[in-house]
């Protein structure tokens, strides 16, 4: 958020991570919308390195699109997982979005009549080296996005089941890609008429579904908005333990307005739920109490215009 | 906004920024050292300039640069003329010669396989290794491409097509920082590479 009339908006922190001080800064500039990090005061080349700096872990009412939404949705907040607990697949990723952009670029390169008669054999011949490429960065994301997976699975449906007392629940996550038995490379192989027609790749990791299924059912359509909303905040905590068990450090846990997210009874239960490491809510009410040793910072000063601005940053 | 310099010198910082590796505020420090050097030392660069545009060209027989018909590597008989290393780019002609560890010819394509920058097999000189290949005795193609994914995908294009050309095909050794380019491996690394280069594995063919 940039207040009106100002040209940049920063954000400091303090954080202790593993042991080692640092002071964090964020700014965002309004006219290029771009970020820039320093970590003890020296900048990061990619805004991106903070996540090995410092993990986090964002809770958001938005994140309710993670169940209800597209495809799409979901494949992000299992790459987030991915990126999150292997950083090392983060070199990969890249890789991956290249290959696809290669690939199409060189499929929206072709002519009207090299689309439709028969491929050209240097045409088909330059297809064949990135459908390999691809086929080869394809399937080692979609190990990783499986091993990930694996991890959050259970610990989510052990989580979500905390949430729902007294009622049987299981969860489940999980990734099987139609080109999982064929293999990627034959299955791009299969599809290259379509996608030459297409001018697009039409098989691969970035257009499965991964699949939150409640009770054996697809949560997309068969769980409630409330349970959907109990979901993605599993999702999330289950992450967090994730994390911070392959890491040993446990991440920073932010919730954005979860309260008003969930029903009186969950809304009950959610505090018993926080990891014992440090948890960061906002509330645009006050919350329950059974939160323990809580820290209230109340920026209502800010609502109030400039003076209370000013009073509230003195 | 006014222009703070006259157009003359604003021309030339613009021209100095269109330079590769050059941003704005250094095309003002050079343009502000031209504008300070002794008349003859800017004239000299200047020429030297025109003189290399003008008069290098692509060699006939391996696409490097090269001020005669052939280039000094090409020309020079106590080269091995029977291993060729395939590379992307005039500049890695120059960072495999540092080496010391490669005394057999180049053959330079001029870039890499990149749809998104709209280059095929035909915009890279592909044909003329092709040409060299049935011209002369070549035994072993060693592919010096970048470690990086276009470098990699152009070196399997080439894996491909020169599987029925009876040379053996070879590629540098891994180890080599990957993601990165040739030119900015260090001589040692670069050089252990040269050495330990292997052939491609039918399962890559
Ligand atoms: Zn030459």
């Amino acid at each position: 958020m940039i207040r009106t009339g100002v040209e940049a908006s920063v954000v400091r922190g303090e954080f202790t991570a593993r042991g080692r001080r640092m002071l964090v800064a964020v700014e965002i500039q309004r006219q290029t919308q771009r970020r820039r990090v320093q970590v003890n005061r020296q900048p990061l080349r990619r805004s991106s390195d903070l996540r090995r700096e410092l993990a986090t872990v964002v809770f958001q009412p938005d994140d309710l699109q993670i169940v209800k939404g597209p495809p799409a949705t979901r494949r992000a907040a299992c790459d987030e997982a991915v990126a999150l607990l292997y950083p090392e697949a983060e070199e990969l990723q890249v890789r991956l979005g290249n290959c696809l952009r290669q690939r199409n670029a060189l499929l929206r390169g072709l002519t009207v009549s090299q689309r439709r008669g028969p491929l050209d054999v240097s045409i088909s011949q330059t297809l064949d080296v990135w459908d390999e490429r691809l086929a080869m960065a394809g399937t080692a994301w979609a190990e990783y996005r499986i091993r990930a997976l694996e991890v959050v699975s259970p610990l989510m449906s052990q989580i979500y089941s905390r949430l729902n007392p007294g009622s049987s629940t299981f969860v489940e996550l999980s990734y099987q890609p139609d080109w999982l038995g064929a293999g990627l490379r034959a299955s791009l192989a299969a599809a290259r008429r379509e996608d030459v027609e297409r001018s697009v790749t039409t098989v691969g990791p970035h257009r499965d579904e991964i699949f939150w299924s409640l009770l054996g059912m697809p949560a997309r359509t068969h769980a409630s908005q409330g349970q959907q909303k109990a979901l993605a905040l599993a999702f999330r905590l289950a992450l967090h333990d994730a994390l911070s068990a392959t890491r040993g450090q446990p991440p920073l846990l932010m919730l954005d307005d979860v309260f008003s997210e969930l029903d009186p009874e969950r809304r009950k239960i959610l505090p018993r739920l926080f990891p014992s490491s440090q948890v960061v809510l906002t509330a645009t009410e006050s919350y329950p109490a059974a939160t323990r040793e809580s820290e209230v910072v109340d920026v209502t000063a800010l609502l109030l215009g400039q003076a209370g601005w000013a009073a509230a940053i003195s | 906004m006014v222009d703070p310099y006259s157009t003359l010198i604003g021309d030339l910082i613009d021209r100095l920024e269109r330079l590769p590796g050059i941003g704005p505020k250094s095309a003002q420090r050079i343009a502000f050292h031209l504008l300070q050097t002794r008349d003859d030392e800017v004239s000299r660069l200047a020429s030297s300039m025109i003189e290399a545009r003008r008069q290098v060209r692509e060699c006939v027989r391996c696409c490097n640069l090269a001020v005669l018909d052939e280039c000094e590597i090409c020309s020079n008989a106590r080269r091995d003329r029977a291993r060729v290393c395939v590379v992307e780019d005039p500049r890695d002609v120059f960072a495999i010669e540092r080496t010391g560890a490669f005394n057999g010819l180049y053959h330079v394509l001029h870039g890499s396989l990149n749809p998104m920058e709209g280059i095929g097999p035909e915009e890279l000189r592909i044909s003329e290794l092709l040409r060299r290949l049935s011209a002369e005795d070549i035994e072993e193609v060693i592919l010096g491409t970048n470690p990086n994914l276009e470098g990699e995908a152009t070196s399997m294009y080439l894996v491909r097509l020169l599987h029925d050309e009876g040379v053996a095909v070879t590629g540098l050794a891994r180890g080599l920082p990957t993601g990165g380019d040739l030119e900015y491996a260090d001589e040692v690394t670069l050089g252990r590479a040269l050495l330990g280069r292997r052939e491609f594995p039918a399962a890559e063919i």
